[in-house]
């Protein structure tokens, strides 16, 4: 009996360890984090970070706060770590400006309020510094747009080691995962290797040039997630209550409109794809008679 | 079960619960807890050996909405408690709440939480001097023991009243129940992250799979509660359990709900729902289908193409399958 309570303590262990619910993670090593910022190992290497970790609570401010702007981008901080090649992030804040397509850089009183609430955060017990910038694409896809990009590699100059993270409420939603992606961008003139294809997604037909402008001017990290066992024994019991919303939930009736607008999005682009056909291969009709 | 289903509290108030707020109060105390623990220890084990030291409280504001007599709870911050004078540092939360107005225009501080096993008496100072920022805060308590046994959420919602007792007019903490509420966001947030579900690519089968693995558990946990309900109804007829009026009014109540299901209206939008859906899997198929068709026909043009070939390439088509 001693022997199995051994073996099933070492599974469970293992499988803690794998799926990242480890509370050392929440411990803030000060001088280990001076050294880092001293070392600046990003600075030769471009595609040095490769892997982001997000708390669970960050994960749930952000998805929450993105969803509450709904039609309208919204854009926060967040908070956390570096650790070798992966970023971590633990926390996460919103933050009050309006999201427009013309914004450059978060206006002055933004600023003010990020200093002002990283200070209270030290105090109160969260030491984190400030370790990126996160923001919502209601609607249209996790990607950096021109401006993103601008933004992004500004940061990426002034205020390394910065993570540029995009979250699609809408799409969340309608498709019943997470949408979530996490970006990098390239120094101005580098060339990146050639990249494997990443997984499609569509976007809408007037984004689509901004989409394709810059897409290779950043690069895209892997994205995992991690609790605490506090989050995850928690977790587990709100599942008990749960159970009710995940039935009741029905994803059609949720997201309506924005299936109408995709199928709509969906027509318009294959009438552009159909006229292009015929302007192209106008033999083609003939010769299928043959 | 029948507090479930009822929300009741002494005030006639009922309290609705974010999950946000719970995972916020945890992750405050897990990071208390372990920077006071000094270097990581990566192994359970010896973290349970090195805690000879009582653990750590934390403390913090619950903001939200109050509409009429519902009071929701969306979000909390940390504070900063002072322990020699046992009150929470007002300044500290000024601040915090200026600036979380910023972004959240509407929450208002509704009260206060903590960590513990039980509420204390030292608590009811901390509650009142929140009073005069809201006239009857509540006290949101978690347990952070780890319980393997309890099958129920160590969150308690307690709010004050005033007894008198022993002729002396006292204020006393009062336990209230409360619902979870989420929007749908946060739910599928919440559900990703309590079962780690593949988040990117996969293919289109995983994701469907795990879709059907929530919703079985779901109809599983429906199902189980559904045969507790039985089983205590048998019970009550054979005369095991003395008979309780109210709950087989519920359950009638209930019961006589489920023929709403047969009626022509609700037949109607069912099907005219079922319509929709199938609308548009089929224009999906369609879709997909000239898109093959299109490689196809591209496939041929390449095979019988005449233009600047030799004809040598018309054999081609062989290899190509068509």
């Amino acid at each position: 009996m001693d022997s199995l309570a051994a073996s099933a303590e070492q599974a469970l262990k293992r499988w803690e360890l794998e799926n990242n619910i480890t509370d050392a993670i929440y411990f803030y090593d000060e001088a280990k984090h001076a050294k880092i910022q001293q070392q600046k190992p990003w600075v030769k290497e471009p595609h040095y970070f490769k892997r982001v970790k997000i708390s669970a609570l960050a994960l749930l401010k952000m998805v929450v706060h993105a969803r509450s702007g709904g039609t309208i981008e919204i854009m926060g901080l967040m908070q956390g770590k570096v650790d070798g090649d992966t970023i971590i992030v633990m926390d996460a804040f919103a933050l009050p400006v309006e999201g427009t397509e013309t914004r450059v850089n978060a206006q002055a009183d933004a600023y003010e309020y990020m200093v002002e609430y990283s200070q209270t955060n030290k105090q109160a017990g969260r030491l984190e510094n400030v370790v990126g910038w996160y923001h919502s694409h209601p609607g249209y896809g996790c990607w950096l747009s021109g401006i993103d990009c601008s933004t992004q590699m500004l940061n990426q100059q002034f205020q390394e080691p910065f993570l540029a993270v995009v979250i699609d409420p809408t799409r969340t939603v309608s498709a019943g995962k997470v949408e979530i992606g996490a970006f990098r961008t390239y120094p101005e003139g580098y060339k990146p290797p050639s990249e494997p294809v990443s997984e499609y997604q569509t976007i809408p037909l007037n984004k689509i040039e901004d989409f394709g402008v810059h897409c290779k001017q950043y690069y895209s990290l892997d994205v995992t997630y991690f609790k605490s066992s506090l989050d995850n024994h928690l977790l587990d019991l709100l599942w008990n209550k749960y159970w009710v919303n995940t039935l009741s939930s029905s994803p059609l009736l949720a997201n309506r409109d924005y299936v109408a607008g995709q199928i709509s999005d969906l027509a318009e682009k294959l009438d552009q794809a159909e006229t292009q056909l015929h302007s192209r291969l106008g033999s083609l009709p003939s010769r299928k008679k043959e | 079960m029948a507090s479930e289903s009822t929300p009741s509290s002494a005030s006639g108030l009922t309290f609705k619960l974010h999950p946000l707020v719970i995972l916020n109060i945890s992750d405050h105390y897990t990071r208390v807890k372990s920077q006071s623990h000094g270097a990581p220890v990566s192994n359970s084990n010896g973290a349970s050996a090195s805690i000879p030291s009582p653990l750590p409280r934390v403390f913090g504001c619950v903001i939200g909405i109050q509409r009429g007599r519902t009071v929701e709870i969306f979000n909390s911050f940390e504070l900063l408690y002072d322990d020699s004078t046992n009150s929470l540092d007002r300044i500290f939360l000024e601040k915090k709440q200026e600036l979380y107005k910023k972004v959240f225009p509407n929450f208002y501080i509704l009260g206060w939480y903590s960590t513990g096993s039980d509420a204390q008496e030292s608590d009811m100072q901390i509650h009142r001097a929140l009073m005069d920022i809201n006239e009857s805060p509540v006290y949101v308590l978690l347990n952070p023991a780890i319980n393997h046994a309890h099958k129920d959420l160590p969150v308690t919602i307690y709010e004050s009243e005033l007894h008198v007792i022993d002729g002396i007019p006292q204020l006393i903490f009062v336990r209230s129940s409360y619902t979870i509420e989420t929007v749908e966001a946060e739910r599928i947030s919440v559900d990703h992250v309590a079962h780690l579900k593949p988040s990117d690519g996969g293919s289109a089968a995983t994701q469907l799979a795990a879709h059907l693995t929530g919703i079985h558990s779901a109809i599983k946990m429906l199902n189980s509660r559904i045969k507790v309900l039985h089983q205590y109804l048998l019970a009550m007829q054979k005369g095991d359990i003395p008979y309780e009026n109210s709950l087989v009014r519920q359950v009638s109540s209930l019961l006589r709900r489920l023929p709403a299901i047969e009626s022509g209206k609700f037949q109607d939008d069912f099907l005219m729902e079922y319509n929709d859906t199938l609308l548009v899997t089929y224009l999906a198929m369609i879709t997909n289908c000239s898109s093959t068709m299109n490689e196809l026909v591209d496939k041929f043009n390449i095979a019988y193409d005449r233009h600047g070939r030799r004809g040598g390439r018309a054999r081609l088509h062989e290899s190509y399958g068509l």
